[in-house]
């Protein structure tokens, strides 16, 4: 496409917005509600899949060691812990450590350790894991080390983190493309009115023999145009939302952390500005279709 | 210039638009398509705008195997003839200027050759003071000048005009058709379709009849009908 083209096309694009504003305006708001409504999806979405990743971010295993061995002997087991492919992450917790720990459980109560040391904690190994479903067979293998006395982990709650992920990720995935492909299906129909009111311009484009390509590309920027702007509108009402609900939630419910309204900002403003574009380019395709055929 | 071969189109609804059809027009004439409606001459224009694909037969224009044209071809096609309609389709949100100027956009014509070849054409309707005016404050003869303007501004050796005088009233039409004249006296080969016997009488130019799909008559400075019957028609 040569630029004087492309310079039509943009300009073409523009004025045909604008001549029809009423339509125009009709599409930027069912782009802008059906924006919210994914803006709130995805909202949901990202805070639950960042609580997910919070949660199993947590220790999941924890390897007590016999408290009479040596350090040689503690070596060694820390050897075999780091050299286990599955393991993600581990933190060595020396007796010291442990003693601090427990004194700062027992807050109050510090008098119990008075004259005690730390001989008899046991060393111990905060594991992470790289994948949560190898949790009971790598604390099988542990506890089978020698000099390991006990190995501990909660089957329970690592099974709840697993089930719970995998059904905000199908469920998300779901819902995202029922949503996206409901925006689709109004605004190529809203854009078929666009160019249903124009197929006489249309025809007369063909008899005087324009290219196909030369008759989509206004419309296509029309589609463009429309859908950015309804993400913009969205993108704006859902921080303003997002901004007032998550900290009034925050509040209310303690055990959720919220993703940042920055955070969230990244995540829906480039999905709605990807949405917008793609929504506006298929709309107008789709809508085109029939008419050029002449 | 145009040439149908044994053409023959059948629609899908069964109607026989042309059987067999054979002409030949040969670079600068000046040829009519008479007959009544339904008779097949919006067909042939179809054909040769390759708006419809024939069921049997070739059609060339301008050089182009139209019956052999592949979808992408055919705007390229559509460029190298003028084309003027009885309802003048000219694009309602632009003006007469636009309106021309936008044949010559779609070609990707260099901005300077639209300056000039723009005002050319609609001097040579005479039309150059509405240059700024849209087609909806037009009377209906000045908006065929436009579309007449249109059609010619790419200087296409050929000119299809279907019906081009059926919205208009006889002097407007006559004077379209003294436009058309001039055109083809300017070299431009010109096929007009009509059905408006006193226009064709009155031009003596070539006349091809149809009925029913078929060529009955095809004549040197004819007239619509085959004899004159009616003497005080002739001016």
């Amino acid at each position: 496409m040569k630029l004087r083209t492309s310079k039509y096309v943009v300009k073409e694009g523009l004025i045909n917005a604008y001549r029809n504003k009423l339509m125009s305006l009709a599409s930027v708001g069912v782009v802008t509600a059906s924006m919210i409504i994914l803006g709130v999806f995805l909202a949901v979405a990202i805070n639950l899949s960042y609580n997910t990743q919070k949660l199993s971010e947590q220790p999941q295993i924890v390897v007590f060691c016999d408290h009479e061995l040596d350090n040689k002997q503690i070596k060694q087991i820390e050897e075999t812990i780091k050299s286990d492919s599955r393991v993600k992450k581990y933190t060595y917790v020396s007796k010291e450590e442990a003693l601090e720990k427990a004194k700062a459980k027992l807050e109050g109560d510090n008098d119990i350790f008075e004259g005690l040391g730390d001989e008899f904690l046991p060393v111990s190994f905060i594991i992470e894991l790289n994948n949560l479903k190898e949790a009971e067979n790598l604390a099988l293998a542990f506890k089978a080390i020698q000099g390991v006395s006990s190995v501990r982990y909660s089957q329970e709650r690592i099974d709840i983190i697993l089930k719970v992920a995998t059904w905000v990720q199908i469920g998300n995935v779901i819902l995202v493309i029922i949503l996206l492909a409901i925006a689709m299906f109004i605004i190529a129909n809203t854009i078929k009115l666009t160019v249903f009111a124009r197929r006489k311009e249309i025809n007369i484009m063909k008899y005087i023999g324009a290219t196909d390509w030369f008759i989509r590309w206004p419309f296509i920027v029309e589609g463009v145009i429309i859908g950015l702007i309804g993400a913009i509108i969205g993108f704006v009402a859902i921080s303003i939302f997002y901004g007032v609900a998550s900290s009034k939630l925050a509040e209310g419910i303690g055990i959720l952390t919220f993703v940042s309204l920055g955070g969230l900002q990244f995540e829906v403003g480039y999905t709605f500005g990807l949405v917008g574009i793609v929504v506006g380019v298929l709309g107008s395709t789709i809508s085109i279709r029939k008419y050029l055929h002449v | 210039m145009v040439e149908f071969r044994a053409v023959t189109k059948e629609y899908s609804n069964g109607t026989m638009a042309l059987k067999n059809v054979n002409i030949n027009i040969t670079k600068g004439e000046f040829a009519f398509i008479v007959g009544q409606s339904g008779s097949g001459k919006s067909t042939m224009l179809k054909l040769i705008l390759k708006e419809e694909d024939p069921s049997s037969g070739e059609v060339f224009v301008n050089g182009y195997n139209v019956s052999a044209l592949k979808r992408k071809e055919i705007p390229y096609l559509r460029r190298s003839l003028g084309t003027v309609f009885q309802d003048f389709r000219l694009l309602p949100n632009k003006t007469v200027y636009e309106n021309v100027a936008f044949t010559m956009q779609i070609t990707e014509a260099l901005p300077k050759e639209i300056r000039r070849q723009v005002p050319m054409s609609l001097a040579l309707v005479g039309l150059s003071k509405k240059a700024n005016v849209y087609p909806r404050q037009l009377s209906g003869g000045e908006q065929q000048r436009v579309a007449l303007a249109r059609a010619l501004v790419n200087n296409p050796p050929l000119l299809i005009a279907d019906e081009p005088t059926g919205n208009l009233d006889p002097e407007t039409s006559w004077e379209i058709m003294k436009l058309l004249s001039e055109v083809n006296c300017r070299g431009t080969t010109v096929i007009v379709a009509t059905h408006e016997k006193s226009i064709v009488d009155r031009m003596k130019r070539r006349v091809i009849a149809i009925d029913k799909g078929s060529i009955v008559r095809d004549q040197k400075k004819g007239q619509y009908e085959d004899e004159v019957k009616n003497k005080q028609v002739c001016g």
